[in-house]
Order: structure tokens, then C-alpha cells, then sequence
């Protein structure tokens, strides 16, 4: 932080001044404004160089066939094409659309369930809050690492409490056909701690006074949280959707800890085929081209979810 | 936030306490299977460091014995003290950048007269929606292009720029949109009085937010501390993607060097080195909650 921000001499502390006049107060705004604008470049131009240039780049690099070497052209829609065409693509598209689909939802419900019965007046919210919260504070190749083991099919976690119910060992990660579900499990699991933090806070918003006159008025338990407690969390339910979907289509570490996108390509996800793109095969206009792509497929999503939400307030 | 002290709708458990009594007890059985479903993973980990390598071949739960040797040869198998310091230098410099950058734009858009702040605080709300991932590849570029570092011309061309440098694991990510958001949310909710009566005692701009506005916001920047240190502390994909030195290197990508090979992991140390990379976390999620919980307060409520 530096202290050159200070343009205007200050008068020392000890002699304070009496009212200031007219013309002084005008220069008084004016160094407001400067000291304004001085706070605010760093901010301004630091997401400038690193978010809305990369943006703008992506889209651009997108119509290109760079690929770190020094000549590149432009190839019109020839990546996207190109993507259309490309098995790996097309299954990390599907994967992360039914992750996301399967994910938000789920973990949303949860969350909300769990603020709700976090904001009663409980014993231990300090520890509850601790213990909802511990995956998220912890990274997630630490998950993954432990989920890895829980999911070995040898030794691990989920078989043996599946053998004292006596039912036969999964092989979760290596069976195509519960790969991606155990998948969905570990990130709904990780994610509910964020959540729930953020409902608990709307709801510790929610106006007391609004509560007490609707049970005064003999509405029930459900009727109060229909009719008072879900619109009033209108708006942050939309900060939730909009930051579960854009992690979920985040997913990357994950998968490339606990599957690597196999087997075969059962859990091959977005992020994992444009880093592969990117860095191994380093087509960069072509991993630019998914991008764009999952940029489009974000917006669609949150697009959606306003959409619901208007119909939900309308009803 | 201000929970505490209003009697929860004492009508109605007047009326049927009966009722309110059983539905206590199912919320406490429902919160404490949820928390229970959350810890145990941790507990798992923690057990598994202690393990020997013929006890790891079958589920157990409980180790035969302690060995802590376990974390010291962990220790000694992979470069993990210096992952660590890595780690903890990426995580300090982050977070004191996103301090000074973040608490300055959130002031002045809450509280200095620039014409457009509205407008401008829409812009960071904007760039909070576009996630990491899809400025990944034009980001590497850029950074690569950084004029003047790592062998590059005034025009950012012949080097490498921040690659595998500590400016670039610590400068691109830090200062998210996110904290400037949550920063101005904190002082708009503080009187103006206090600054023009500060003003009027000829105190400089600069020190009506250094030493006037900004004590009275520790809660934000708490958040934005645990926040920051969290997420650089977990960074992976970034720094994977930037260093290509073990000298470099952050705890995470230790990790997942060590759990690469599924038929060689040794878990017993793969868990010890977990236990050992998550520790830090918790116990400052511990300290820092209830503060915590009141920051993200403020993000949701105050549009």
C-alpha cells in the first residue's frame, strides 16, 4: 500500500481547522475524486490485464490455429467445426452437463436444508459450522486423495461399510458405470460448507418482525418458510446458483487426481480436455474454441436460472 | 446477524411444547449425522497416517499402533518442507496484495464522490462471473508476455515472462473481483460523518481510510483473508500449469506427484502428507469462523 496517494499537504493534527469556506470545500471534493480514482487503478487495472483482456483474447485466439510457435492464422470456424467433430469433446461436454445438472441441484437443496436447521437456536453451532465447513476449507487434491482411498476397492472406506450391511465390494472409480456418480458424490459433498454459509447468513437476514406476525397469524412452520422465508432469499439463491454452476463446470482437480477422465472417457470433464488441449497437445486456438463454448453453455445455464427464479416470484 | 438476542418465536413454543421437543431432537440426530458424514473422511485420513503397510491391505479402522515416524519419512520422501514454505510464501504475498489492492478499490467505490462508481461497481460484479478456467489459456499468454521479466523485450517477446516465477503465481490471482465487492459492501455500511469529520480535521484522504475507516472493518478483512489464504493455499491447476521447478512448487502438486501412480501410492504417507497439508486450514477456520460467518453476511444482503 503505497502512501504517495496523499497529494494534498496535510495541515498537522494539532491545529484543527473551523469551517471550511465554499471554494475550499470544492477543492476538498475535488482531492476526494482524486484519491478516488488513485485507490481504484490498481483494482482497474489489474482485472483489466488479467480477466477482461483474457476474455477478449480467448474469443479472439478461437478463430486462430496459434500454437505457441510464431505464425498463426486465421481459420474462420474451423475449430469449432473441428470440436463438433471430436469425440473426447463431446463426452467431456456431456459429463459436465450431467454433473452440473445432477450436482447444483442436489447440493443447493442440502445446503438450504442444513442453514435452516443451523439457524434454530442449537447447542454447538461453532462446531456444526466447523464440521460443515471442513472440506471446503481443505484443498481439493486433499479430497481427492482421500476420497481415492475411501473409493479403493482393496481396502478402502465405502466397501467396508458397504460389507457390514453385507452387500457385494463396488469398484466405484474403475466401473464406468459408477465412476462419474462417486464423482458427483465427493463434489456435492465438498461443496456444501460455502453454501450453507451463505444461506445461513441470508437467513439470519430475514426479518423477525415478518416471522413473529405470520405465526402470530397462525401460519404453520412450512407456510412461514414458503410465504416469508423463500422469497426473502431470492436474491442470494441467485449468488448461489451462479457461483455452484460456474464450480461446477470448474471441475478439473477432482477428476485429474481420482480418475485422470477414465475410465475411458466415463469422466472426462470440460476443463480436463481443454488443459489437455492447451498444454499437451498445445493447440491453443482450439482449446480457445471450448472455452468460448463453455463460456456460451455458463451463460445458457445462468440464463436459465433467472428465468426460474422470475417464474418463481410471479407464481 | 443479530440473532442471538431475540427470543425465538416464544409463542409458539408456549403453545405446544410437545411438538417443539421432538423436533428439537430430530434436528440435533439430522445435524449430527450430517456432521458426522462430513468428519469422518478427515478421521479416516488422520488413522490411515498411522497405519503400517501390511495394515493398509484390509479395511480397518483403528491403527495397531502410532507411528508417527510415518509423517517424518513421509516428510523425507518427497521435498515437502519446501512445498510447504512455497506454499506458505505464495499464500502470505497473495493475500497482502489482495489486502492492499482490494480494501483501497472496495473504499473508494463505497465512499469517495467518482462519477460512475455505480457503473463500476457493476463491472466487478460482472467479472466475479467469469470463471478461472476459461481465461486459462489467453492468462498463460499474457503472463508469458510480461515485458521487461524473464528474458522478454519492452514488448514482452523472446522469454518467458512470470512463468515459473514467484510474480506469476502470486500477482494474476490475487485481488479478485470478489474482495473488491466485499470490501465496499463492509465500508459502505460505515457513517460518512466519520470521514468528513476527519476531513475537517485536515486529516489526508489516505488517512481517513488508513486509520479511520479501515479499523472499523476487521470482519472483511478477516474474510478476505481466510478466503485468500485458503484459496491460494489450494491452488492447483495455476501453478501446475506456470512452474516447471520443484523449487516452485506449492504443497498441492506434491500431493498429487505422490498419488499419481494408484498401484505404487503408499498411502500411509500420501495421508500423512494430507493430514499435514490440511492442518493449517482448519485450525484457521477454527479461530476465524464466527467472524467469518459475519463477513458473508454482507455479501448477500446489501445489493
Amino acid at each position: 500500500m503505497s502512501a504517495t496517494v496523499e497529494e494534498r499537504p496535510t495541515p498537522a493534527l494539532t491545529e484543527p481547522r473551523k469551517v471550511a469556506p465554499a471554494k475550499d470545500s470544492r477543492k476538498l471534493i475535488r482531492s476526494q475524486v482524486r484519491a478516488g480514482w488513485l485507490f481504484l487503478a490498481p483494482a482497474l487495472l489489474h482485472s483489466g490485464i488479467f480477466i477482461v483482456i483474457p476474455v477478449v483474447a480467448a474469443i479472439v485466439l478461437s478463430f486462430t490455429d496459434y500454437s505457441f510457435g510464431d505464425s498463426w492464422s486465421w481459420i474462420g470456424f474451423a475449430n469449432y467445426s473441428e470440436l463438433f467433430q471430436d469425440v473426447d469433446f463431446r463426452a467431456a461436454l456431456a459429463n459436465t452437463l450431467l454433473y452440473a445438472v445432477v450436482v447444483v441441484p442436489l447440493s443447493m437443496a442440502i445446503s438450504l436444508a442444513v442453514a435452516i436447521g443451523l439457524n434454530q437456536k442449537i447447542k454447538a453451532i461453532g462446531f456444526f459450522r466447523t464440521a460443515f465447513y471442513l472440506p471446503t476449507v481443505t484443498a481439493t487434491v486433499a479430497i481427492a486423495t482421500i476420497w481415492l482411498w475411501i473409493y479403493n476397492p482393496g481396502s478402502g472406506l465405502a466397501n467396508g461399510f458397504l460389507s457390514l450391511f453385507g452387500f457385494a465390494p463396488g469398484r466405484w472409480l474403475s466401473d464406468p458405470s459408477t465412476a462419474l456418480p462417486s464423482l458427483m458424490v465427493v463434489g456435492i459433498w465438498q461443496g456444501l460448507g460455502t453454501k450453507i454459509i451463505i444461506y445461513l447468513a441470508a437467513l439470519q437476514g430475514v426479518s423477525r418482525d415478518l416471522m413473529e406476525s405470520a405465526s402470530l397469524d397462525g401460519a404453520n412452520r412450512w407456510q412461514r418458510f414458503v410465504n416469508v422465508t423463500w422469497p426473502a432469499l431470492g436474491p442470494v439463491q441467485f449468488f448461489v446458483l451462479v457461483t455452484s454452476i460456474v464450480g461446477t463446470f470448474q471441475v478439473f482437480d477432482l477428476v485429474y487426481v481420482m480418475t485422470r477422465g477414465g475410465p475411458g472417457t466415463e469422466t472426462h470433464v470440460l476443463v480436463l480436455d481443454i488443459y489437455q488441449n492447451a498444454f499437451q497437445a498445445l493447440r491453443l486456438g482450439f482449446a480457445s474454441a471450448e472455452t468460448v463454448i463453455m463460456m456460451l453453455v455458463i451463460a445458457i445455464f445462468i440464463g436459465l436460472g433467472r428465468l426460474l427464479q422470475k417464474a418463481d416470484v410471479n407464481d | 446477524m443479530t440473532s442471538a438476542t431475540v427470543p425465538a418465536t416464544s409463542v409458539q413454543s408456549a403453545a405446544k411444547p410437545e411438538g417443539i421437543r421432538i423436533g428439537r431432537i430430530l434436528l440435533y440426530v439430522g445435524l449430527s449425522i450430517g456432521a458426522i458424514l462430513m468428519i469422518t473422511p478427515f478421521l479416516w485420513m488422520v488413522l490411515t497416517a498411522f497405519k503400517n503397510d501390511l495394515e493398509i491391505m484390509k479395511f480397518s479402522w483403528l491403527p495397531s499402533e502410532l507411528r508417527w515416524r510415518n509423517f517424518v519419512e513421509a516428510m523425507q520422501t518427497a521435498p515437502f518442507l519446501r512445498y510447504f514454505r512455497n506454499s506458505l510464501f505464495i499464500a502470505v504475498g497473495e493475500t497482502a496484495f489482495t489486502l492492499a489492492v482490494c480494501t483501497t478499490a472496495g473504499y473508494a467505490l463505497a465512499k469517495l464522490p467518482i462519477r460512475g462508481s455505480k457503473a463500476l461497481l457493476s463491472y466487478f460484479i460482472l467479472l466475479l462471473l467469469v470463471p478461472f478456467q476459461i481465461i486459462l489459456v489467453p492468462l498463460f499468454l499474457i503472463v508469458k508476455s510480461i515485458p521487461l521479466f524473464g528474458g522478454n523485450n519492452i514488448l514482452g517477446q523472446g522469454g518467458i515472462g512470470w512463468l515459473n516465477s514467484w510474480w506469476g503465481l502470486i500477482i494474476p490471482l490475487g485481488a479478485a473481483p470478489l474482495f473488491t465487492f466485499l470490501a465496499r459492501q463492509f465500508y459502505v455500511s460505515i457513517p460518512t460523518e466519520l470521514a468528513q469529520a476527519a476531513r475537517v480535521d485536515g486529516l489526508g484522504e489516505f488517512g481517513i481510510f488508513w486509520r479511520i475507516m479501515t479499523p472499523l472493518v476487521k470482519p472483511a478483512l478477516i474474510t478476505i483473508c481466510v478466503f485468500q489464504i485458503e484459496a491460494a493455499w489450494n491452488g492447483f491447476l495455476w501453478p501446475l500449469m506456470i512452474t516447471t521447478s520443484d523449487s516452485l512448487r506449492p504443497l498441492q502438486l506434491g500431493l498429487a506427484i505422490f498419488a499419481q501412480n494408484p498401484a505404487e501410492v503408499q498411502w500411509p504417507y500420501l495421508m500423512a502428507g494430507t493430514t499435514l497439508a490440511t492442518l493449517p486450514m482448519i485450525v484457521m477456520f477454527v479461530f476465524a469462523q464466527k467472524r467469518f460467518v459475519e463477513g458473508m453476511a454482507h455479501v448477500g444482503i446489501k445489493g
